[in-house]
């Protein structure tokens, strides 16, 4: 008779990978599942009339087809993406290339560099309210005294507004654009910049030519993780504007997180997240592809 | 010219240095005026420190919040830290069926949008009982993290090298023991690491403390919006509690700057 044998190694493996899969079910499969089932129905918490009928693909068909706050929202996202992230990977790999020496205090400088990065950024949007507030704020007040925003909040005019969050999120993420290009610049292998300088290249040429070559990996990766999360700002948003004045500054994260939670529109809001959802997954199997092959590149 | 040079790299530095810097000192320095040194045109710079929004803070059982940020946070990190470290150790040293899925997939809870995680998980909790409870979000938090704990840390076994394993099983240990008493402890100080970047993300997350969390339940984050929202204006109060909610995290992030590169971008990109 044959026993059944259970090898040690195949039971370690279960142990260890069980505990992980269980709670993958928990906190994701069966949520999804969840909001797939109520994506498919007319759920809203405020309405009488929609308890949850079945109504098939209608929620999906209204937003794809006929929602002009959807496109609005979109369209804001994809605005914020596209200035945020230019300016913030020119300004960091500027402060990178500054930092890329030794120098007495180059920690503690670190340190403070990062600061805007690594406090939470509900602090952000506090300490912006405070240095914005239209009666006591310093910036409101040095902006005065040349001429501006005398008569009007930066936050109550569309255009400011939009503006204002756009360069807070500049402030906020340079320095980790920064850190991943210093990462990238000090581990640099030092002979071919010092092979270039021999023979006769200029600081700008050894840059383009040289250093940022080396560098396109980290590049890909920072550039790539800096448009994703740029695309979910939502903290600053909800704290600052909370998506106006009117709709002026209203991003896909506020759009669904209003349809879900202000509206109490779930069935449609489900909708929504499943839609953001996907797109997403999308950008994060790009996103994983290039990872893994440069570093399989990395490491051979 | 090489002095130019010199300042010429010392401008964007200097300018950096005091754009992150200034914006923080000058809530701080908010945190300890009175109410109505705030107003006063010109700005105030020399006055007399209270301690007011503080002890204000105080009298509202702002404490309660705090803790609330401290359990969570905490509780967060170990579920996540435990069962994120043994899959990236078979991760790192098994070929799992099915892996590079599962690898994926963690990733992309990461990647994805936290509203479009946050509303299905309303959703689940809402039904059984779990909504505005703190282990709604502690499960939110930590599969939010997962990511982290399991790239970062088979990063950290991969630089454990297999001959060490190998001597220990063949003097008899079996897998369990290899993983607790060998390489484990060789990796010690990046499971400390990871902890905290754990522990800081979980402390400094908002949506899903917003959605899952309310009233007395709230943590820090989501407890701190409500301040603004006052008619009178408790500006000393909201500098107050913006600079209690962030003095630990960058005393953490102090310890972890070595790992900062690899934290932040969990584990993409190699310090």
């Amino acid at each position: 008779m044959k026993g059944i044998s259970i090898n040690p190694t195949t039971t370690f493996i279960w142990v260890c990978m069980l505990p992980v899969l269980i709670f993958l079910i928990v906190v994701a499969v069966a949520p999804t599942t969840v909001a797939i089932i109520d994506s498919l129905e007319n759920l809203s918490l405020t309405s009488h009339m929609a308890r949850g009928q079945f109504v098939g693909l209608n929620n999906f068909r209204k937003l794809i087809g006929s929602d002009p706050k959807f496109y609005t929202a979109l369209w804001h996202t994809a605005l914020f993406v596209v200035l945020v992230v230019p300016v913030e990977f020119v300004a960091g790999l500027t402060l990178a290339l500054a930092l890329n020496r030794d120098f007495n205090g180059k920690r503690l400088v670190l340190t403070v560099v990062m600061i805007p990065t690594v406090i939470a950024p509900v602090v952000v949007s506090l300490v912006w309210l405070l240095l914005l507030v239209p009666t006591f704020g310093v910036l409101t007040q040095l902006m005065n005294t040349v001429g501006l925003f005398r008569d009007t909040g930066v936050f109550s005019d569309p255009t400011t507004a939009f503006g204002a969050l756009v360069l807070i999120d500049i402030w906020e993420w340079t320095p980790f654009i920064m850190l991943i290009m210093l990462a990238g610049l000090s581990a640099m292998p030092q002979a071919p910049i010092e092979a270039a300088t021999l023979d006769g290249a200029t600081r700008w040429q050894i840059l383009m030519h040289v250093q940022l070559p080396l560098l396109r990996p980290l590049i890909i990766i920072a550039l790539l993780l800096r448009t994703i999360d740029a695309s979910k700002v939502f903290d600053t948003i909800y704290v600052l504007t909370g998506g106006g004045p009117g709709d002026s500054t209203e991003v896909l994260s506020t759009f669904a997180f209003r349809t879900n939670f202000m509206n109490w529109n779930l069935g449609y809001g489900a909708a929504v997240c499943l839609l953001i959802a996907f797109a997403s997954l999308v950008i994060a199997a790009a996103f994983y592809k290039i990872v893994t092959t440069t570093q399989a590149r990395a490491a051979t | 010219m090489n002095r130019i040079a010199r300042y010429l790299y010392a401008l964007p530095i200097a300018l950096a240095f005091l754009m992150a810097i200034l914006p923080y000192l000058w809530i701080l320095l908010a945190s300890f005026k009175r109410y109505d040194d705030l107003f006063s045109r010109p700005i105030l710079w020399f006055f007399h420190p209270t301690l007011n929004a503080y002890v204000q803070l105080y009298d509202k059982g702002f404490e309660r919040f705090l803790l609330n940020s401290v359990i969570v946070s905490s509780a967060s990190t170990l579920l996540c830290l435990s069962i994120g470290t043994l899959a990236a150790y078979c991760f790192s040293r098994y070929k799992i069926p099915a892996g590079e899925h599962l690898f994926f997939y963690i990733l992309a809870t990461r990647l994805g949008p936290p509203i479009a995680y946050a509303l299905p998980m309303y959703l689940i909790f809402d039904k059984l009982g779990l909504a505005n409870s703190h282990i709604g979000l502690i499960l939110a938090h930590a599969t939010f993290n997962l990511v982290l704990v399991v790239w970062m840390m088979k990063a950290f076994f991969d630089d454990v090298p297999r001959e060490v394993e190998e001597a220990a099983a063949l003097d008899g240990c079996g897998p369990f023991r290899v993983l607790f008493q060998i390489t484990l402890p060789m990796c010690y100080g990046g499971l400390v690491s990871v902890a905290i970047f754990v522990l800081i993300f979980s402390w400094n997350e908002l949506l899903f403390a917003l959605i899952l969390t309310s009233n007395e339940n709230r943590t820090l984050t989501a407890m701190l919006p409500t301040l603004i929202g006052h008619p009178r204006g408790l500006w000393p109060q909201v500098a107050a509690a913006a600079i209690i909610q962030s003095v630990p995290v960058l005393v953490f992030i102090f310890f972890v700057q070595k790992h900062l590169v690899r934290g932040l971008t969990f584990g993409a990109v190699k310090g």
